[in-house]
């Protein structure tokens, strides 16, 4: 077996499987907290993508590439979808808190459809901005773009270190933010039972909206590492990345924030590794997002609980 | 601010403006049709005549009619409805939906003249006075106060006048259908369907309506029949004309898939969002076995035959699909069933020879599948019936009812069967189901693969339809869409579920000029559906009791006794 051939592809995978952790901690930490499956998610993926966009193009009128865009543009991106995502929160979902279950769902189809909608036919009308309804190109930002790394036949892309980083990053924030802080720990609390929290003094609706903004903001983080990847975004993108994100979640244990993390590296490498080694017809790109929904539904038999999942799921 | 207290005084003299105010909106309603709407014929039909009311203006005079009835009738009637007859109608209710179901219609007049010929200068005097006489109409009846609820809904009423009643509103559904459908002018579409619903809206708060589902209720059997000779004397109206009957045909396999999902949706309360996964395998499977000559397979069955084993393998991955994940909960199934949408998708994109065995022909799908034949009767060839030429889609349509009927045979059945309170037990609360001993696992995969079995019936007809079948059609968004219809309709009904994929099929072929933003629309529909009426248009009494649970009057309409047990307590 070509070693260097397997370094590459686990390389491949961790860098695929950052973008599904990134995305899967958002649907763990609301699910966590009001068990919501928050499947619009994914939208908040793609608007937090196109905030950045925006922001580049408000302030890099010159076609700015310097290093100190990133910031600037992770920035906007984070803004835009935490913005997005407080809006929904508060105009489609709380009033539904206390409805039947399959009412929250179907409202979520509904604001991503109409979240996709909005960006297809109202991106382009803003003056100056690129129109939607194709791929948009993505920029170029020094330092994160360009020229790969060669290390001894394993090549790393900028924007790969970029997206493992990111994730890094924003895992060891969560850490110390949900154990360390006095938010993360009433997060906690209402995770564990929400009406005794309530009782304790905390403010409840707050944390279901702190939840909300701590998911966007890694989602849009997602979206830029998309960006820089792919060197393209457009509004479908949240839907294919939401499932495979959604399914990540699951895998790990939804929930758990560990769990997302470790079930979207999963993935990735699973997809990765089935592109690369499945052997056949079955084999080769054509099939892998066939293998991924597989896993989940494999997943969702053998152990519904999740790899790192403890409780037992018996939510109806 | 202090608010003055509403008085008896006052309300007694709000009442009197109001009545007033209303009554010359509604005189003005009426006359203004005889005045010019527009300066020129090109907009709409022709509004630029003094006396001579175009067929649009007359349905503003007949609704301006609708509301002067209800504000005179009380006055008038007083001897005949008097005693217990005076609760019998709710007038006032009535003249307020009236008077709004007006200002919307000439709303949707007047913006469309303005839209139609380039703006509001095109608009004359008429429209205006109408747009302002609708508006008075609106603050008078404001003013009203409330009815009480009108009680005509228990009046039991003579066999003869409601079969005939039935009769005479099957009647106009056919006329009003088959005159919409000639309909070009999205506007004029618009403004119509303004009008039906505004005259629907009075009836049902006048206390017609009530009574109507109240003593049809009795009359059930005549009601369904009744319902269906309308529906077959459809294509006699169309006169050999193929272009609405297309559209027919796709709005009754659109509706007989969405009552399939009805079942598993409405009835079990299973989330599954890769329906259309199954309507595909049918067509897939029909298509196959259809002798096309793109498809792999040389077998050609009889359509009999093919027709069942595009349900039974429908059914089939529904069990597969389905027995994992109805054991955990009820979100992961709609995600699951998401994924085995987009797994099939995928699936039947790849089964094209190349990334794995060749069976669908990849992409591209199987074109050419030939038009069915069943027992010798060619669905191809038109047939001449009773004078008037039956063409191919006509012929497709009276099939596609046959289907119809079928999955409202069943639905009925199971809804009233031990089954489908099994169903209702689960949907409203599983644990508390399974204690009382109903088998949830069992009965939530009976749904799931039941729902399958129809949607793979309803593919197989599909394919032959289509003529050509290819994995495009059956994504993820046509999910979406027939949920839509569900529950827009109203979950658990099957009218709610007929009345919702007839708009949502037509609405698109008939609105050309709203199709960039149909998915906008549609999307931003389910948020509001869900945040002001979650029980659809036509709500079942139970499924609304569940979206309402505090409503205690709702509670004791559904089953009285319960709350009157609690009460005696």
């Amino acid at each position: 077996m070509d070693v260097t051939l397997f370094l590459q592809q686990l390389v491949n995978g961790l860098t695929l499987g950052s973008l599904f952790a990134l995305i899967a901690v958002g649907y763990t930490v609301v699910y966590g907290i009001i068990q919501l499956i928050n499947f619009a998610h994914g939208e908040i993926f793609m608007v937090g993508a196109f905030g950045a966009l925006s922001t580049w193009i408000v302030i890099g009128r010159a076609q700015i590439t310097a290093w100190w865009m990133l910031p600037l543009m992770i920035l906007g991106a984070m803004g835009v979808a935490v913005l997005t995502a407080l809006v929904m929160e508060r105009l489609a979902y709380r009033p539904l808190r206390n409805a039947p279950r399959l009412a929250p769902l179907i409202t979520a189809i509904g604001i991503s459809v109409f979240l996709q909608e909005v960006v297809r036919l109202f991106y382009g009308l803003i003056p100056g901005f690129p129109d939607a309804k194709a791929p948009v190109p993505f920029p170029a930002v020094q330092g994160v773009s360009g020229g790969a790394l060669d290390l001894g036949g394993v090549v790393l892309q900028r924007a790969a270190i970029f997206t493992l980083v990111a994730l890094v990053v924003s895992w060891t924030f969560l850490y110390f933010f949900v154990n360390r802080t006095r938010i993360g720990r009433a997060m906690q609390a209402t995770s564990q039972d929400p009406d005794t929290a309530r009782l304790m003094g905390i403010d409840v609706d707050r944390i279901i909206m702190v939840a909300f903004a701590l998911g966007a903001a890694l989602a849009a983080l997602a979206g830029i590492a998309h960006g820089l990847q792919y060197t393209n975004i457009d509004f479908r993108m949240g839907f294919l990345a939401g499932l495979k994100a959604f399914t990540a979640a699951v895998l790990g244990g939804i929930g758990n924030i560990n769990g997302a993390v470790v079930g979207g590296l999963l993935l990735g490498l699973v997809e990765v590794m089935a592109t690369a080694y499945i052997p056949g017809t079955f084999g080769g790109s054509a099939w892998k997002d066939v293998w991924a929904f597989a896993l989940l539904i494999l997943v969702l038999v053998f152990r519904p609980q999740g790899l790192l999942g403890a409780k037992v799921v018996d939510r109806a | 601010m202090r608010l003055n207290p509403v008085t008896p005084e006052l309300q007694q003299r709000h009442r009197r403006t109001g009545w007033l105010l209303a009554l010359v909106g509604a005189v003005l309603l009426i006359g203004s049709p005889y005045l010019p709407w527009a300066w020129s014929d090109d907009a709409l039909d022709d509004m630029t005549y003094l006396f001579g009311p175009s067929p649009t203006q007359f349905l503003g005079l007949a609704l301006g009619a609708v509301l002067l009835v209800c504000l005179l009738a009380p006055r008038l009637l007083a001897r005949v409805l008097a005693g217990r007859r005076a609760r019998w109608f709710a007038f006032a209710d009535g003249a307020k939906a009236a008077a709004l179901g007006a200002l919307v219609f000439v709303a949707v007049v007047v913006v469309g003249i303005a839209v139609e010929l380039g703006g509001l200068v095109n608009v004359r005097y008429g429209g205006w006075i109408a747009l302002v006489a609708a508006l008075l109409a609106v603050a008078g009846t404001m003013l009203l106060p409330r009815d009480r609820p009108a009680t005509l809904g228990g009046v039991r009423s003579p066999g003869w006048l409601v079969i005939s009643t039935i009769a005479v509103v099957m009647l106009v559904t056919l006329l009003l259908v088959a005159y919409a459908l000639d309909e070009d002018d999205p506007v004029i579409f618009v403004a119509l369907l303004a009008f039906v619903a505004g005259v629907v809206a009075v009836l049902l708060k006048l206390g017609v309506g009530p009574w109507f589902s109240s003593q049809t209720a009795r009359h059930r059997g005549v009601l369904v029949a009744s319902a269906f000779l309308v529906a077959f004397a459809f294509p006699f109206t169309q006169d050999g004309s193929e272009a609405n009957m297309s559209i027919a045909t796709q709005v009754l396999i659109f509706a007989a898939t969405a009552l399939g999902l009805n079942i598993v949706v409405g009835l079990a309360g299973l989330l599954d969002l890769g329906y259309i996964a199954f309507l595909g395998a049918g067509a897939f499977v029909a298509a196959i076995l259809s002798g096309s000559a793109f498809s792999a397979v040389g077998w050609n069955p009889p359509f009999i035959v093919t027709v069942l084993i595009s349900g039974v393998v429908a059914s089939l991955l529904g069990l597969i699909i389905g027995s994992p994940t109805l054991r955990v909960s009820g979100d992961y199934l709609a995600i699951v069933t998401l994924a085995f949408g987009e797994i099939f998708r995928l699936v039947m994109i790849n089964l094209d020879g190349s990334d794995g065995p060749d069976l669908t022909n990849g992409s591209n799908g199987i074109p050419g599948v030939p038009d069915l034949d069943l027992l010798g009767f060619d669905f191809g060839e038109p047939h001449v019936l009773l004078g008037v030429e039956i063409g191919r889609f006509a012929n497709y349509y009276f099939l596609l009812l046959l289907v119809i009927a079928l999955i409202m045979v069943v639905f009925a059945n199971l809804n009233r069967s031990r089954i489908g309170r099994g169903w209702v037990a689960i949907r409203e609360d599983e644990k508390a189901a399974e204690a009382m001993g109903v088998n949830v696992f069992g009965l939530k995969l009976f749904a799931f693969a039941g729902g399958a079995f129809l949607a793979g019936v309803a593919g197989a007809v599909r394919a032959h339809h289509d003529i050509s079948v290819t994995p495009d059609q059956y994504i993820f968004l046509e999910s979406a869409f027939l949920l839509a219809a569900v529950v827009l309709g109203g979950m658990g009904t099957i009218v709610g579920v007929l009345l919702g994929a007839v708009l949502l099929r037509l609405m698109p072929e008939k609105l050309r000029f709203v199709d960039e933003y149909r998915l906008l629309i549609f999307g931003a529909l389910l948020v509001l559906m869900m945040r002001f009426r979650p029980e659809g248009l036509v709500a079942s009494r139970r499924r609304q009791l569940e979206f309402h649970e505090d409503d205690e009057e709702l509670a004791d309409k559904v089953d009285p006794t319960v709350t009157r047990a609690e009460g005696a307590r």
